[in-house]
């Protein structure tokens, strides 16, 4: 789900060069013992983002979130946000929220006195306090059930309190820890429209910490991935998913054909790859800052490659025998919206093709064990040279 | 106060972070004194029971040790001083008559008590196992409902009183006692129950029973079905199950319990006076005697020393036991 | 377990049989016309009577509960504090020291603990003139300090199961840590500090030994009376007494054991 409209390209505070962050980590390193569980990362989240930080167990992303909220100090590094270093500022003196992954709800006390907590530890007058608890039972709609307590609701239900909760102070940045997870698909789906609405009306800050590449995907303005405790690559999801910087990341986020090759041409204009795992040339339609005779990566993801039963007309610009294989279908995946097909290519290796299912019940539909040709655009796949 | 929580407060709206400590409590205001001496909540938090714990159960360990090296004398209190000032000097007398005499005294008296003690304590630690396991695990293995009456039937004896119970047991077993009066109406000559080692071993079963059971009961319970499961799968019949998988299991629960049994049987009072005759001799009760009948101190501290290096042993095996679960949990 | 499916029941049977057959005797007979309370010969409530007309029995349970009751409260608030520091604080120094020292008396052998504190006393009062003379103060001292280890290990268990996550949430939205403490822990761990209670305050009640070693004349408590009139045979006025103890606590228990079945019932709380 693209970002709407309302942010447009030139309003992205990222892509403006004296745009000041909300959030600078800076160098920050988190040890326990003699693991890094954070390791010297940096990185600039700005004011009305929502931020996603993706990554696998133990790639360090709750740690970051926790140093953000105060519950773990970095061993090294500065954190500032808003412009005040964080350093011995505990957790209940920042400017954040967070919403746990467990949601924490106290149990013994009302959802009304749940959502009413923060606001006590302000001192905030009880007219005032009543009005604000109103204000975020209607925008979570749970207002039948203030009275009750967390046990007496569902998990969804659940969720929203720990939201409202979180939000009840007005802070300006909030920090959620998985905060899909525990729900089921439909839900979830729901959710994250509903997410994503209360953050661009209230105009807060969002850091997401999640391992759900489709939630990131769908959820977040920008993306950090992250891994073994440092930030893999940081962009909008279009870039990430399209223009994966590394290995790893191309392969962690969606999936990828990934081959080595070697750099047969290399010109300002284009760039010729020899691969022998892919038994053909690649020929990419633009420059890239690579050597000749160099080694490296290069990755075309499912979608972007066509398959045909007759060899095709090469593209205008590309030679005669690049950017195409031969091979048979071994297996189909029909997943209803698309069919995955595993092609065996005459060299052996496999090639993954998607292929959206454009008809209802296409009986030219290519099957097993069909003789196919796999071809792709001169810029459709990502040269990865680490 | 109410002025400047005010202005204090909307700082706080403005997010001004300047704020030092959350001075908007009361007992924040308390906290920053003691900083200003130099004092922490935590270091606080440890202080208090640290220091009580210091003075009523430390220190006197140290003072008990200190008079067993006393001997006994007339007067308030019934023992010699260790310290006496003479004409400008300091005299330390330490006895070690009392430590002596423990060990060399010509009845064996001391020797035989903490044997016996020990003999006592084990032979019960063994009956409480037998009788004890089974129940353990009937009430792990009974269906949810049944397991949480069970478990209060087994809870339910140990809020009564001890003492009741050791009295209750002690009308069962005499001479007119229960046991004794049923096995008249059919015609069985009464036995000799009371006021002997066996009335003693089922005294301390009786009281520490409780003990056993619980901390095995929840190590029973905790353990795996699916394990019971497997090894049926792989051909072992009950029997083997039980004892190459929930034995094995198990004893980390069973070592728990029977420490719980056998430490504090080692110095019990009043099971062997009240159930026990002039030939069962425990520490408990020397110490006793020791105090209240002969009033000497000193010899009654001694032994009370000679009795803790003795139950410190088991103690520190299981603490060590206690601390490998907990390793192994995490 | 096949043709063994009754080793099991019917061992266990055995064990509660043996737990109960002598309580149940102590009830019945405390309804004996008959002094000798083993041989049975008719119903009566003589020894009730007895009891209630006894001069010592009655003001010593007096003395006993309140002895009880005020010793259960200091250890509630050592043990408390003691457990928080256990489990909460990483590490400091004398951890290790402070964890044995609490965990001993669970252990020792009451006449130990008994025979330390009463040469304290005796120590302190040559020294400081403080206690003077044993009696309430120094059996409330004593109970207090070996009823502490029970609550610390009752509170301990129930902190350590504790989801800190409540806890980071509360300071998340602005509480400090002693308001967290009264706010959010305390409240939740509420069931194992009553628990924690009840069992000092049972433990302080039942006390012999060390209660004989540092009482002193005119604070005689109910288990020292209780043992010196049984020491001398059966006392049908005791079985009485009995009866009624062991009526309210399984009143107790068993009321106990409802409320917490029903609050099992709800979901799994922190």
């Amino acid at each position: 789900m693209a970002k709407r409209p309302q942010l447009a390209a030139d309003t992205r505070p990222w892509r403006d060069p004296s745009a000041k962050p909300f959030v600078r980590i800076r160098n920050v390193t988190k040890k326990f013992g003699d693991v890094a569980a954070v390791d010297d990362l940096s990185l600039d989240i700005y004011k009305g983002e929502l931020f996603c930080l993706l990554g696998g167990s133990g790639s360090g992303k709750s740690t970051l979130l926790r140093m953000l909220a105060g519950f773990e100090a970095p061993t090294s590094g500065s954190i500032e946000i808003d412009g005040q270093d964080m350093a011995n500022v505990a957790p209940y003196n920042r400017p954040i929220n967070m919403m746990f992954q467990s949601y924490a709800l106290f149990p013994h006390m009302t959802v009304w006195a749940n959502i009413a907590y923060g606001l006590k530890r302000d001192h905030m007058p009880k007219a005032e306090i009543a009005a604000r608890v109103d204000e975020l039972l209607k925008l979570v709609k749970l207002e039948p059930y203030a009275q009750r307590k967390p046990h007496q609701l569902s998990g969804g239900q659940r969720q929203r309190v720990a939201l409202a909760r979180a939000l009840a102070k007005r802070p300006k940045l909030l920090l959620l820890d998985e905060p899909l997870g525990a729900l089921d698909k439909k839900l979830r789906e729901e959710t994250q429209f509903e997410l994503v609405k209360i953050q661009e009306t209230l105009g807060v800050t969002f850091i997401v910490v999640t391992h759900d590449q489709e939630e990131a995907m769908s959820l977040a303005t920008r993306i950090g991935v992250m891994n073994q405790g440092e930030i893999a690559m940081v962009g909008e999801p279009t870039e990430i998913y399209e223009f994966p910087n590394s290995r790893f990341v191309a392969n962690f986020i969606g999936s990828a054909n990934m081959v080595e090759g070697v750099v047969t041409e290399d010109e300002p204009d284009h760039v010729r790859i020899h691969s022998a795992e892919l038994g053909t040339d690649i020929y990419v339609e633009h420059g890239v800052d690579c050597s000749p005779e160099q080694i490296l990566w290069w990755a075309i993801r499912p979608e972007k490659v066509l398959l045909t039963r007759e060899k095709p007309e090469p593209q205008p610009g590309i030679p005669d025998g690049a950017n195409i294989v031969k091979g048979y279908v071994e297996d189909i995946a029909y997943l209803g919206d698309m069919t995955v097909y595993q092609v065996r290519l005459d060299n052996g290796r496999y090639m993954r093709v998607t292929k959206t299912n454009m008809r209802r019940g296409d009986p030219d539909a290519i099957s097993w064990d069909e003789t196919v040709w796999a071809s792709w655009a001169g810029a459709s796949g990502s040269v990865l040279t680490n | 106060m109410g002025q400047l929580g005010r202005r204090l407060r909307l700082g706080a709206d403005q997010l001004s972070l300047n704020l030092p400590a959350p001075v908007s409590s009361r007992l924040a205001w308390i906290r920053r004194g003691l900083a200003a001496i130099g004092i922490s909540g935590r270091a606080l938090v440890i202080a208090a029971p640290a220091a009580w714990l210091t003075l009523f159960f430390l220190v006197p360990l140290a003072v008990v040790f200190g008079i067993s090296l006393a001997t006994k004398e007339f007067g308030q209190p019934p023992y010699s001083d260790l310290l006496t000032t003479d004409k400008g000097t300091v005299q330390l007398t330490l006895h070690l008559s009392n430590y002596i005499r423990i060990f060399t005294d010509p009845s064996n008296i001391y020797v035989n008590a903490f044997l016996s003690s020990i003999r006592i304590a084990a032979v019960s630690t063994v009956f409480a196992i037998l009788l004890g396991y089974p129940m353990a695990y009937a009430i792990a293995r009974a269906p949810d409902r049944w397991r949480n009456i069970l478990l209060m039937l087994v809870i339910l004896p140990f809020w009564t009183s001890f003492l009741l119970r050791v009295y209750a047991l002690s009308g069962f077993l005499r001479g007119e006692g229960v046991i004794n009066n049923t096995l008249a109406v059919f015609g069985i000559a009464p036995l000799t129950m009371m006021q002997t080692d066996f009335a003693v071993y089922v005294g301390i079963v009786y009281s520490y029973l409780p003990f056993f059971i619980l901390p095995l009961y929840t190590n029973l319970v905790k353990l795996d079905p699916s394990l019971l499961e497997a090894s049926a799968d792989l051909g072992a019949r009950p029997i083997r199950t039980f004892i190459s998988v929930t034995l094995p299991l198990s004893m980390p629960g069973v070592i728990a319990g029977a420490m719980l049994v056998f430490i504090p049987a080692i110095g019990e009072f009043v099971i062997p006076s009240l159930l026990g005759g002039p030939g069962t001799q425990m520490i408990g009760r020397i110490l006793w005697d020791e105090f209240f009948s002969k009033t000497n101190w000193p010899r009654a501290a001694a032994l009370a020393i000679t009795m803790l290096i003795i139950v410190v042993i088991p103690i520190m095996l299981m603490q060590r036991a206690q601390n490998a679960v907990v390793e192994g949990r995490r | 377990m096949g043709r063994n499916r009754w080793f099991l029941p019917i061992a266990a049977s055995i064990g509660f049989i043996f737990l109960y057959a002598p309580i149940l005797s102590l009830v019945i007979f405390s309804f004996n016309a008959n002094r000798l309370v083993t041989v049975w010969s008719g119903f009566s409530t003589q020894a009730y009577a007895d009891l209630w007309a006894d001069p010592q029995l009655l003001p010593a349970t007096w003395l006993s509960l309140q002895i009880a009751a005020v010793s259960a409260t200091i250890a509630l608030v050592l043990g408390t504090l003691c457990a928080v520091a256990l489990v909460r604080f990483r590490r400091f120094r004398g951890k290790t020291v402070l964890q044995a020292t609490v965990s001993a008396p669970l252990v020792m052998p009451d006449v130990i603990t008994g025979i330390a504190l009463l040469l304290l006393f005796v120590t302190m009062q040559g020294l400081i003139g403080w206690p003077a003379g044993r009696g309430i103060v120094t059996i409330i001292l004593a109970h207090s300090t070996f009823c502490t280890a029970y609550v610390t290990v009752v509170v301990q268990s129930r902190l350590a199961d504790f989801d800190m996550s409540l806890e980071e949430a509360a300071m998340d939205l602005g509480a400090s840590p002693v308001r967290v403490f009264f706010d959010i822990t305390l409240p939740i761990i509420a069931p194992a500090l009553v628990s924690g209670w009840l069992l000092a305050f049972t433990l302080s009640l039942d006390d012999l030994v060390i209660a004989s070693f540092v009482s002193g004349p005119g604070s005689s408590t109910l288990p020292m009376i209780i043992f010196s009139k049984v020491r001398l045979g059966v006392a049908p006025e005791v079985n009485a007494l009995a009866t009624i103890i062991i009526g309210l606590v399984a009143l107790g228990v068993v009321v106990a054991t409802i409320y917490s079945l029903r609050q099992g019932g709800k979901a799994k709380q922190a």
